[in-house]
């Protein structure tokens, strides 16, 4: 940022890069959003599927194998194509910029990760259109149901099914070691560990859990593959194998795969209240080192999705107590961002809102996870709608508003063009109230005994699933004022300055949008920890300068 | 929170010690409301598993109203004046009120799992503790062991799609299920295909059915009644069909059941699936592939699976 | 996830971070290689799992496993994490003939390791669908030959490479990622070994 960059004078940069095997994190980053977002539509559509199915409790709307096979692609496509993709993108973007490295430690082998997805996202989705139609046996593809192979082809959906997500596991993994890598060796100078910002930590968390859990999944995922195309027994009972031993593989990764989704999000809340309340994080280094205590409780878990699976009671209350005290970090954070929002000034801009929204839904989904954790509620809700609306608490409530208040927070800086905040508004109201409308009734339904992955049901419960069905298309509604805000924002809305909310942070200091290799060869020096709001002190050496530089250039038509 | 507020005059606290009681008060209600929430208890293990559920929801509401209060608090009274770009007084952080709010999460959350555990052991020794015995379930089954079953057992064979209820010690089967109140009964439940969950709500009672290894399973009903028996684990295409009833009556009614269905010659039980497969095998359109359904078990009773229901 | 990512290249395109220089190739790859464990962890609780659990472990006319070829393929290949050793320390030492002779030397004791593999599964009386016994045996056996496959094929290339003028002129973590993987694979064998070989009874 020194005068010796002329940004300004640079040819601008096609937007063909985004259509190209690119190796600019950043530009990476985009493609791994608008392609999730691309794939969050047809898991949309499925789910609409869905909901006009159960909005009557016969199964009339589609037949039951077409159900089968919808809600199981819809819950594939969401976690393996949308939710994994959208935070990787969010870290391509974020952890370069906020560290100062000036991309990612291996930005090749980031390419052919982003390149991935696409190419088991077709894979998945071709699944359609093979004879017999795709899986059918539900995201965790249990067997014996998932080797019945009804047609007996040697492709089928389910063999599809299985090495798509097996690809998606390699995607993952090379992401990870690259985030990890990145994280450890190219942070600015000056960052020290506890002058990281806690989105990096909670990325750091995440992917060291993808790198311990992930391969378990895929190793017993291979297995599956050789059982249903090979003939092998390792899960067929008539063989001598076991069914139960395929559910710890899967839930051994599976279970952690929700901390790998929601700990970036906490890493977003973390980053967002601060700059909207005008405070520092309450208590920076327990937010911070709570990530890595999810982590390790996170990993002795997974038993707690088998309470009715036929585990030793010993087994049963042992993983009960480990569940619950997941609680207790969880507990320092949301109390952390409390005492971060008491006594500030805040200012209700959409992406504080959707954090405001998202934590509502996260408190909520926390106490119905204590209320699952516990073996005797358990075997009662266990595989109901009870769960059903609890993990989409998290996940919808909770991740995907998180990450909605992320795309509004940083599509500044990346995108150089401000968001319009009225239908940014709208898109809140519209999923808040969705959501809620969606996934509430889901609770009661489920405690009285409706199991979920049904096609049709017992007439005493077509009350909540009308209303789950209304807020369902209400949801369906809300993405479109967000397509509208994203599209005619990055067309034509109003230029962004480097630091439009006025936040205190490494990417704050670069032009948005970054140059391509962000600092270059002027990565500022890191003197204080971050969030210093109120503070009154500089994040960097001669930060006066920079933020002075950067306002001349922005002034410059 | 509040006591992160460095001085506390006696007006404030007694808005705060009036709110916290109605909170508290809530909170009471909402657990009696619980109860309310779930299926009619009829057996031993609903009265202990709902009253959990009642205190977990009394505590969850508290926590939840109290964080929303203080979320909606600041939302209302911390907001930033318009045109003030200020930043707030930079608190940042206090040790004491960290180590407070771990302690009281760890406090709440070992205090609930020990309720649990305690119902857990009671549950045990009531009954619904299951015994696996490992092996080939088909060809112990395929035997009819009877005299090495206890004579209150209920064979429970799952299929795709249908339930099978066998009564060794009477000879008889059924696709509906009969129990004696307050009679503890002893399920042998295996599977011929693939995974099956068996889940009766109104008994707060589940146990996957795992092919390939035969599982013990006791309760004791309590309330007389006709009850939904529902495929807990998804099976396949008709998973959702895969339903039985279950039927809870005096104790001479259900030996003067048992009788009577042992002099009926063996027919058709019930299958949902199958006469719906039927009717799909004529459509030019069925949908995508299905493994056909187990042909119906030949049994002394069908009983019925579309009379109402209790729960 | 059965091959490993390559240890060379993909270096960033400005050669250095915050911290100093920085090939970080090394970091990335020991990062890689502990979440590579757990997957062949995963397959050896499966196995422990399957095998404790089995009422009929071995298939209908297996005896068991005959353990005196494997414990010289065993041999061979814990010698061959020697003489990789030996070749880093010639290396480091800047003998670079060295080096090349001992690495070849390595690289035929893996591909003696797998022509042993070969033979041994020859002979076998059973497939990888006779039952769990014979899907865990050549699951976890072909699983780990593919690493020595791969591993044989990463010294390949190494060498070539050690022949290009200035190869070494950035660091030799290309050498180091390579040796590093094979002791990894190494391990893996003697676990697998005392699973498989040493622990026949049932």
């Amino acid at each position: 940022m020194t005068s010796a960059t002329f940004p300004s004078s640079e040819p601008k940069p096609s937007w063909t890069r985004y259509f190209s095997f690119n190796t600019d994190a950043k530009v990476i980053g985009i493609q791994y959003i608008v392609l999730s977002f691309f794939y969050f539509l047809i898991g949309g559509l499925l789910a609409m599927i869905i909901r006009g199915e159960l909005i009557t409790p016969a199964a009339d709307l589609v037949d039951r194998t077409v159900y089968n096979g919808i809600y199981t692609m819809h819950g594939t496509i969401m976690l393996f194509l949308f939710i994994f993709p959208v935070l990787n993108g969010l870290n391509n973007l974020l952890i370069p910029t906020m560290i100062g490295a000036p991309d990612m430690a291996f930005p090749r082998l980031n390419a052919v990760a982003f390149w991935l997805v696409p190419i088991f996202g077709t894979l998945l989705i071709a699944s359609f259109f093979v004879p017999g139609g795709p899986a059918y046996s539900g995201w965790w593809s249990y067997p014996p149901v998932s080797l019945q192979n009804p047609l007996g082809n040697l492709l089928s959906g389910q063999g599809l099914w299985i090495t798509a997500v097996a690809l998606s596991g390699v995607s993952s993994i090379m992401g990870a070691v690259n985030f990890v890598t990145t994280i450890i060796r190219m942070r600015a100078p000056g960052m020290t560990w506890f002058r990281m910002p806690v989105f990096c930590w909670t990325a750091l968390a995440a992917q060291s859990l993808q790198l311990i859990g992930l391969p378990a999944l895929t190793g017993g995922a291979v297995m599956l593959l050789f059982d249903l195309i090979a003939g092998t027994s390792f899960y067929r009972p008539e063989g001598g194998g076991d069914p139960v031993l395929y559910q710890h593989f899967f839930w051994f990764y599976s279970h952690p795969a929700v901390y790998v989704i929601i700990l970036p999000v906490f890493g977003v809340f973390s980053e967002l209240f601060p700059v909207y309340a005008r405070k520092p994080l309450f208590g920076y280094v327990y937010v911070a080192l709570a990530s890595f205590i999810i982590v390790g409780l996170g990993l002795i878990v997974w038993v707690h999705h088998m309470f009715p699976s036929g585990v030793a009671q010993w087994m049963r209350n042992l993983f009960m107590v480990t569940t619950m005290l997941i609680a207790v970090p969880t507990g320092v954070k949301v109390f952390a961002w409390l005492g971060t929002l008491w006594r500030g000034k805040l200012r209700l801009t959409t992406p504080m809102l959707f954090c405001l929204g998202g934590l509502f839904n996260f408190v909520f989904a926390g106490i119905t996870g204590i209320m699952l954790a516990t073996v005797p509620v358990d075997i009662h809700v266990s595989n109901t709608y009870f769960v059903v609306g609890h993990f989409h608490y998290v996940i919808y409530g909770a991740a995907v508003m998180g990450v909605f208040a992320a795309i509004y927070h940083w599509f500044p800086k990346f995108t150089g063009r401000m968001p319009y905040e009225g239908l940014g508004k709208v898109h809140f109201l519209l999923t808040f109230v969705g959501a809620n409308l969606n996934f509430l009734p889901m609770h009661p339904a489920g405690l009285m005994g409706m199991p979920r992955r049904v096609s049709s049901y017992d007439p005493e419960f077509a009350f909540w699933n009308v209303l789950a069905s209304l807020g369902a298309f209400l949801l369906g509604v809300s993405i479109i004022p967000f397509l509208l805000n994203m599209v005619s924002s990055w067309v034509r809305g109003p230029k962004a300055t480097h630091n439009p909310w006025n936040a205190i942070g490494l990417e704050w200091l670069l032009p948005s949008p970054p140059a391509e290799d962000n600092f270059g060869e002027h990565v500022p020096t890191v003197i204080a920890r971050p969030y210093g709001y109120g503070l009154g002190q500089p994040l960097v050496e001669n930060q006066a300068a920079i933020e002075r530089e950067l306002t001349l250039q922005e002034a410059t038509p | 929170m509040t006591s992160s507020t460095p001085r506390l005059r006696p007006l404030p606290l007694l808005g705060l010690a009036l709110w916290v009681g109605l909170l508290v008060l809530v909170s009471v209600w909402m657990s009696r409301q619980a109860y309310h929430w779930l299926p009619v208890q009829a057996s031993t293990a609903a009265p202990l598993v709902d009253g959990l559920f009642s205190f977990e929801t009394g505590v969850g509401t508290f926590v939840f109203l109290g964080v929303i209060s203080v979320m909606i608090w600041v939302v209302l009274m911390h907001r930033a004046e318009k045109y003030d770009a200020s930043d707030a007084e930079p608190i940042e952080g206090n040790t004491k009120l960290e180590v407070i709010w771990t302690a009281i999460p760890l406090v709440l959350v070992m205090g609930i799992a020990v309720y649990a555990i305690q119902v857990n052991t009671r549950l045990g020794v009531l009954g619904p503790m299951e015994h696996i015995h490992p092996g080939n379930a088909v060809e112990e089954v395929g035997g009819y062991p009877g005299d090495r079953l206890p004579p209150e057992t209920v064979e429970v064979i799952a299929r795709q799609w249908s339930w099978e209820f066998r009564y060794p010690a009477a000879g008889v089967s059924s696709t509906e299920l009969h129990l004696a109140i307050d009679q503890p009964v002893t399920f042998r439940l295996v599977s011929d295909d693939v995974i099956h969950g068996f889940y009766i709500p109104a008994f707060r009672l589940k146990q996957d059915v795992v092919p390939g290894t035969a599982i013990d399973f006791n309760l004791t009903p309590t309330r007389e009644g006709r009850y939904r028996l529902r495929d807990s684990q998804f099976s396949g295409t008709w998973f959702a069909a895969n339903q039985a009833d279950v039927v809870v009556e005096a104790g001479d009614a259900h030996a003067a059941w048992l009788k009577q269905a042992a002099a009926q010659p063996l027919q058709s039980g019930i299958s949902d699936a199958v006469q719906e497969y039927a009717v799909r095998d004529r459509k030019s359109n069925p949908g995508w592939a299905t493994v056909p359904p187990a042909p119906p078990p030949q049994v002394n009773v069908p009983g019925s699976n579309t009379l109402p229901h209790d729960a | 996830m059965t091959t490993a990512i390559p240890p060379t290249g993909s270096i960033t395109p400005h050669g250095e971070g915050g911290e100093g220089h920085a090939n970080h190739s090394l970091t990335g790859f020991i990062i890689f290689l502990c979440s590579e464990s757990v997957i062949f962890l995963a397959f050896f609780s499966g196995y422990a799992v399957l095998k404790t659990s089995a009422l009929n472990w071995l298939p209908a006319g297996v005896e068991g496993l005959e353990w005196r070829m494997p414990l010289i393929n065993t041999i061979v290949l814990v010698s061959s994490s020697g003489t990789i050793w030996l070749a880093e320390t010639f290396m480091a030492r800047g003998n670079l003939w060295g080096f090349r002779a001992l690495w070849l030397l390595t690289m035929a004791l893996g591909g003696y390791f797998l022509y042993g593999q070969a033979v041994e599964w020859s002979e076998l009386a059973f497939g990888f669908t006779s039952g769990t016994f014979g899907g865990t045996f050549y699951l976890l056996t072909g699983f780990h030959g593919l690493h020595v496959a791969t591993g044989v094929l990463l010294m390949a290339l190494m060498l070539i490479k050690s022949f290009l003028p200035g190869n070494y002129a950035k660091g030799e973590q290309g050498v180091q990622a390579t040796s590093l993987f094979w002791h990894f694979v190494d391990v893996i064998w003697i676990i697998l070994f005392v699973l498989i070989y040493v622990w026949q009874r049932h």
